[in-house]
């Protein structure tokens, strides 16, 4: 005994199994007999197939055969298979389709398109011009042995039943599903209904002639060639070498869980060349069947119009539910008498309106769809025109529905929507506005006084411009330096040592912003130089040191008769390397030449006579602001400065970084002069009352001044951090 | 006759051979590197500038490129390639400013480089680089026009500087932008640590290549820095001690 | 085989780098010609740089001028200036009298005006330090910078008094020691950064000229 496949699970079951050992499932459908008015419950109802009577299943098969052979008498019909009596599961599922009572979706849920296929249900031979699908061709060459009238008949019917059955597999879930076996691999589980449904459509159809269609059952006339080409099987027997295939029988909707959609495969048969023959129509048949009922059937206008064209009117509904044809099978899901349940020639069966199964009843999402598609009859579905299912009744149609924009007809799914979430969209919605919105431009903000900088500007301002506005002399204010530093003394003593035949090499190497600085610390001691006979040259590292020399040198001394400028030394430390290696050729021209100089050069002055070299010089004086500037003088002339003195002005901010050279025991500088307080104690040596003196009480001033300030900060600063501290918050920036 | 400086050679040989092993090998030693709170803060201060849509200004100093005040511009420009990099697809991208057309000159470079490695060659304008002054004070006179018109939030100052390095760092304190400077001189320092918010004391602004990840290299010079400084301090206490003792060197 | 012109530029940059550095360390003709060459180059190079950071400068203003964007009258005046000065040295020289009257008058004043408010900037810091930074080291900071001020500066009591000259010894003592001192160590530092960073140039493992 063969074992039974388990639709659910798979898993090999023995053949007289009723439920799968593994997952419950049902594996032998139940057969109603009588039709239930009840709806989805009859899923699970089924009446048990009895023993020993002739299997429901092989009636619908025998009719065809009948069918077939008194049709037609000539061709080869094929043995019935002697399995008949074992006929598959499969049929099985198909015979349960016709469990009468056995509805569809309640009244009021048949989707729109169904009713009006069912409205036109009693259209007849309307044409189509749909292409057929390729096993509907199958069908039709199998007509090649008998004559075109009786193929065209034969043809018809297989159209017209195998239209039925695939569109039985094209319903939706509510809808009654049909099997194909063998040339549809895959059956849907819920075949039990279309079963029953089979039965009916395998009634002996009536005769009908070439190459008009003949009037078909009211259940299958509503199938037209185009949506779903029905042909009428001929009777034929199984050849012994085909196996029979196993088909696991349709599991039992009650058996199934809600969420488990069994995968149900159909082993593939190879079937006898006398079935494929069977099965396969011929295409030239099969358009003379089409091309009568293109002219007839309604034709869903196309989505995209062709220039000319018109397109639907505007008050056209979407959908045209009267041109949408039903088949007969889908027209009795409106009727409330339940169809009759007897001999095939009595009627074309009744399939019984789709129902769902519990569990999938229960998936239906509540409030938020609702199907209002009524079925239709058949003579009153459209026959698709345009896609893969062009030709066919009761197929969705594509464009009206789902291209073409329509207002639902129902309500839309309602969204619970929190407060927090509308509010969240409402922020958002402004956010996006605001994008698209210009603002107005903003006025500048009135700017704001900074108090405290004001304050200390204005104090400090005070502290320097009143000594001068008051003409304090030296003296009156702040008490001159009592003591000489210490490093006056070496300093003046080179001065006074230095050679006066040669000239001194005095260097600019600062900017116009130290002017007010270094201009008073060098003071005197330039004043010093000029007056012990000493003649000066300049030489400058910056652009503006030139001119610098040349402001400061003009108050001092004559230009030409005791000093000369050499001009700007372009190149940074690099040039300087150039000049204390070759002077004459690093710095040829000169700067601010006197007259008698004019289109010469400065080493053709008098002062310059006789200096090739740097070591030529009685004295290398470098002002500087910068260490950097002032190490690097002392790193490149020492190595050619001999045994010249080099000596140092400086900004006070440079003398920590220059004093280690001063103070070295090899010293590289040999004198060192920074901050006032040590040029007005060199003027006092050299007895002079020039420029550092009158800075010496503004300068007194505005030192005490920034003391006081640092000293409110520090005292502010340290009472806010402990009263901070104590209440435990983090202080406030000040300004 | 040649004459080498041994000991010079010796040394130039320690620094290369230290920088090139570590830059090698030097992932096998993970390197965790001290906070710096200014380079801590600098990535999140430039990335709310971008979201705000306002610039990053950086400032290459005063000094010359063939001056030896170029070495901390030269850093500047390695922080230049990273910063670019994050703030090219921003509405403001950086400007870089500098007090020396050679140096304005390669920060234009180091900009399209970084343009080009982001794939946005189009976006870059020459005038991102650019001098402001041929002196200090008149570089710095230039600065409160920038940072007022073009929206500067983020102020950094990375070269060499002198007491005029303060007023550029009060400058962008006073739009209260986040400054963060560093420069050679350590007279600069000193002022810039009592203005800026985010000061550079020391060698820091060497380090700014290695705490914004440019590359291997830079992390391979802070370790072979590190190493040298070790060596130099030994010496300079050995030298202590053998003075003190009376052995003359 | 294409090559890649950045590929070129930094091999400019690491030949012309090897010869200088190999000048400083090998005492031979060739080489210290060749090194004196390639320093004079970088001084024309640099000159030259100058113009071309003048010309950006002139053409980032002029691009504010002409199209007006906020400040754009302090670039005209820019502009106005950096002609009118420019003229007038080309016309009478830089060591005429009507050039060294710019300077004298215009550049001279502004600088040291620059400087004067570098004071009050650097008052008003040293006033918000502690108060901002609230830390031992911005009161050290303070503290010191008040008695470097107190010795260097003259008090209204005189200079004859003990207490002062104790000060002004504390005050060279902080300077010549501990000022010193720590800006040698900061120098030193500077110094190695300054030559690994110079070494990364020279393996072109930084090309600030462009990749």
């Amino acid at each position: 005994m063969s074992d039974v496949r388990c639709p659910m699970c798979s898993t090999p079951n023995p053949e007289d199994a009723e439920v799968c050992a593994s997952c419950g499932a049902r594996l032998k459908p139940l057969v109603a007999d009588q039709p239930s008015p009840q709806g989805p419950s009859d899923w699970e109802e089924k009446p048990e197939p009895i023993e020993g009577e002739e299997p429901e299943e092989e009636d619908w098969l025998r009719r065809v055969r009948a069918e077939a052979e008194s049709e037609l008498p000539e061709e080869e019909v094929p043995e019935e298979a002697p399995e008949d009596a074992e006929a598959p599961d499969w049929l099985g599922r198909l015979r349960e389709a016709e469990i009468p009572g056995e509805e569809g979706p309640p009244e009021g849920e048949v989707p729109d398109w169904l009713s009006a296929f069912a409205e036109e249900a009693g259209v007849e031979g309307e044409p189509t011009e749909a292409p057929e699908p390729d096993w509907l061709e199958r069908i039709r060459e199998q007509e090649a042995l008998g004559p075109e009238e009786e193929v065209g008949e034969a043809e018809q019917e297989e159209e017209d039943w195998l239209a039925r059955l695939t569109e039985e597999e094209e319903e939706p879930p509510e809808q009654v599903f049909k099997e194909v076996p063998s040339l549809e691999p895959d059956i849907d589980w819920m075949a039990d209904e279309a079963e029953a449904e089979v039965e009916k459509l395998i009634e002996p159809e009536p005769e009908f002639e070439e190459p008009e269609l003949a009037p078909i059952p009211s259940e299958v006339s509503e199938f037209k060639p185009t949506e779903v080409p029905e042909v009428a099987l001929p009777e034929f027997e199984m050849p012994h070498e085909v196996e029979e295939p196993e088909i696991p029988p349709a599991p039992e909707p009650s058996d199934l869980e809600p969420a488990e959609i069994p995968e149900f495969e159909l082993p593939e048969v190879e079937l006898p060349r006398e079935i494929e023959e069977v099965v396969e129509p011929r295409p030239s048949e099969i358009e003379e069947v089409i091309e009568p009922i293109e002219e007839e059937a309604p034709q869903v206008p196309a989505l995209i119009f062709e220039e000319g064209e018109k397109g639907p009117p505007d008050d056209a509904p979407d959908l045209d539910l009267d041109a949408i044809e039903l088949p007969d099978w889908l027209a009795d899901l409106k009727q409330t008498a339940p169809p009759e349940k007897g001999p095939v020639e009595e009627g074309p069966p009744d399939l019984a309106p789709a129902t769902l199964p519990s569990w999938l009843e229960a998936m239906r999402p509540i409030d938020t769809f609702r199907s209002v598609v009524e079925i239709e009859a058949e003579e009153e579905q459209i026959v698709e025109s345009a896609g893969p299912l062009a030709g066919l009744r009761g197929a969705l149609m594509a464009e009206p529905v789902v291209a073409m924009p329509r207002a639902a007809s129902v309500s839309a799914a309602r969204l619970e929507v929190t407060e927090r979430q509308y509010a969240q969209a409402e922020l958002l919605h402004r956010m996006v506005e605001e994008e698209d919105r210009e603002l107005p431009e903003a006025r500048a903000e009135r700017g704001r006084l900074p108090f405290l900088r004001w304050v200390i500007g204005v104090l400090l301002i005070l502290a320097v411009a009143l000594p001068t506005v008051m003409s304090l002399q030296s003296g009156e204010g702040f008490p001159l330096p009592i003591l000489r530093p210490r490093d006056l003394d070496p300093l003046f003593d080179l001065v006074e040592r230095a050679s006066v035949d040669q000239p001194v090499l005095v260097i600019f190497d600062y900017t116009p912003g130290y002017y007010g600085e270094l201009d008073a610390v060098a003071s005197p001691l330039l004043e010093h130089i000029l007056t012990r006979g000493l003649r000066v040259a300049t030489l400058s590292t910056q652009p503006t040191g030139p001119a610098l020399a040349d402001e400061m040198l003009s108050r001092l001394g004559e230009n030409g008769q005791e000093y000369i400028h050499l001009g700007y030394l372009s190149g940074g430390p690099t040039a300087v390397q150039l000049f204390v290696a070759s002077p004459r050729e690093a710095a040829p021209k000169g700067f601010n030449l006197p007259e008698e100089l004019e289109r010469q050069t400065s080493w053709e002055s008098p002062i310059l006579e006789g200096v090739s070299r740097l070591s030529d010089f009685s004295m290398v004086v470098v002002i500087t602001a910068g260490p950097e500037n002032a190490r690097t003088w002392v790193e490149q002339a020492s190595p050619w400065k001999g045994e010249t003195p080099l000596v140092m002005v400086l900004s006070t901010g440079a003398e920590p970084l220059v004093r280690p050279y001063y103070e070295a025991l090899e010293p590289q500088v040999d004198a060192i002069l920074t901050s006032l307080p040590a040029a007005v104690a060199y003027e006092q040596f050299i007895r002079s009352r020039a420029g550092a003196h009158t800075r010496w009480n503004a300068f007194g001033a505005g030192m005490l001044s920034v003391e006081l300030i640092l000293i409110a900060g520090a005292i502010y600063g340290v009472v806010g951090w402990l009263l901070n501290a104590r209440r435990g918050k983090d202080g406030r920036r000040i300004g | 006759m040649i004459g080498f400086d041994y000991l010079g050679i010796a040394v130039l040989l320690l620094f290369l051979g230290l920088l090139i092993g570590f830059a090698a090998f030097g992932h096998r030693w993970p390197m965790v590197l001290r906070s710096i709170r200014g380079f801590d803060e600098l990535n999140t201060a430039i990335e709310r500038a971008v979201e705000a849509g306002e610039r990053v200004h950086l400032s290459l100093g005063t000094g010359s490129v063939i001056g030896s005040d170029s070495a901390p511009a030269l850093a500047g420009l390695a922080m230049l390639s990273r910063v670019a990099t994050a703030t090219t697809m921003s509405d403001k991208p950086v400007v870089v400013t500098a007090g020396d057309g050679a140096m304005a000159l390669l920060a234009q470079d180091t900009l399209r480089a970084a343009y080009e490695r982001a794939k946005a060659s189009e976006r870059f304008q020459p005038i991102s680089g650019r001098m402001l002054g041929p002196t200090p004070f008149s570089y710095v006179a230039s600065l409160p026009i920038l940072i007022s018109t073009e929206g500067v939030s983020v102020h950094l100052l990375a070269g060499s500087f002198g007491a005029e390095g303060a007023l550029a760092a009060d400058f962008g304190e006073h739009q209260e932008a986040f400054v963060l400077a560093g420069t050679d001189d350590a007279q600069s320092q000193a002022l810039l640590y009592a203005t800026a918010e985010y000061p550079l004391i020391g060698e820091e602004v060497f380090a700014g290549g290695a705490y914004l990840k440019v590359g291997p290299f830079h992390l391979a010079s802070l370790r072979t820095q590190d190493m040298v400084r070790v060596l130099i301090v030994a010496l300079i206490l050995i030298g202590t001690i053998l003075s003190t003792l009376g052995v003359s060197l | 085989m294409r090559v890649r012109t950045s590929l070129i530029w930094a091999a400019a940059a690491v030949i012309a780098g090897f010869f200088v550095l190999l000048g400083y360390f090998v005492d031979h003709q060739v080489i210290n010609n060749l090194r004196l060459v390639l320093i004079r180059w970088a001084v024309l190079l640099a000159a030259v740089a100058l113009f071309l950071g003048l010309f950006n400068l002139l053409s980032v203003h002029w691009s504010k001028v002409s199209e007006q964007v906020t400040g754009w009258p302090y670039s005209a005046v820019l502009i106005l200036a950096f002609l009118v000065t420019l003229i007038l040295g080309m016309v009478f020289g830089p060591d005429n009298q009507v050039s060294l009257g710019l300077f004298k008058y215009i550049q001279l004043p502004v600088e040291a005006s620059l400087m004067a408010l570098l004071t009050v900037s650097l008052a008003v810091a040293g006033f918000r330090l502690v108060s901002r930074r609230r830390d031992l080291f911005s009161l050290v900071f303070v503290g010191t910078a008040l008695l470097v001020l107190l010795g260097t500066g003259p008090w209204l009591t005189g200079g004859e008094s003990s207490f002062y000259i104790l000060v002004g010894q504390v005050r060279n003592w902080l300077v010549q020691v501990w000022a010193s001192g720590g800006a040698r160590g900061i120098v030193l530092g500077v110094a190695l950064g300054a030559v690994l960073t110079g070494l990364r140039i020279l393996l072109a493992v930084d090309r600030p000229y462009g990749d």
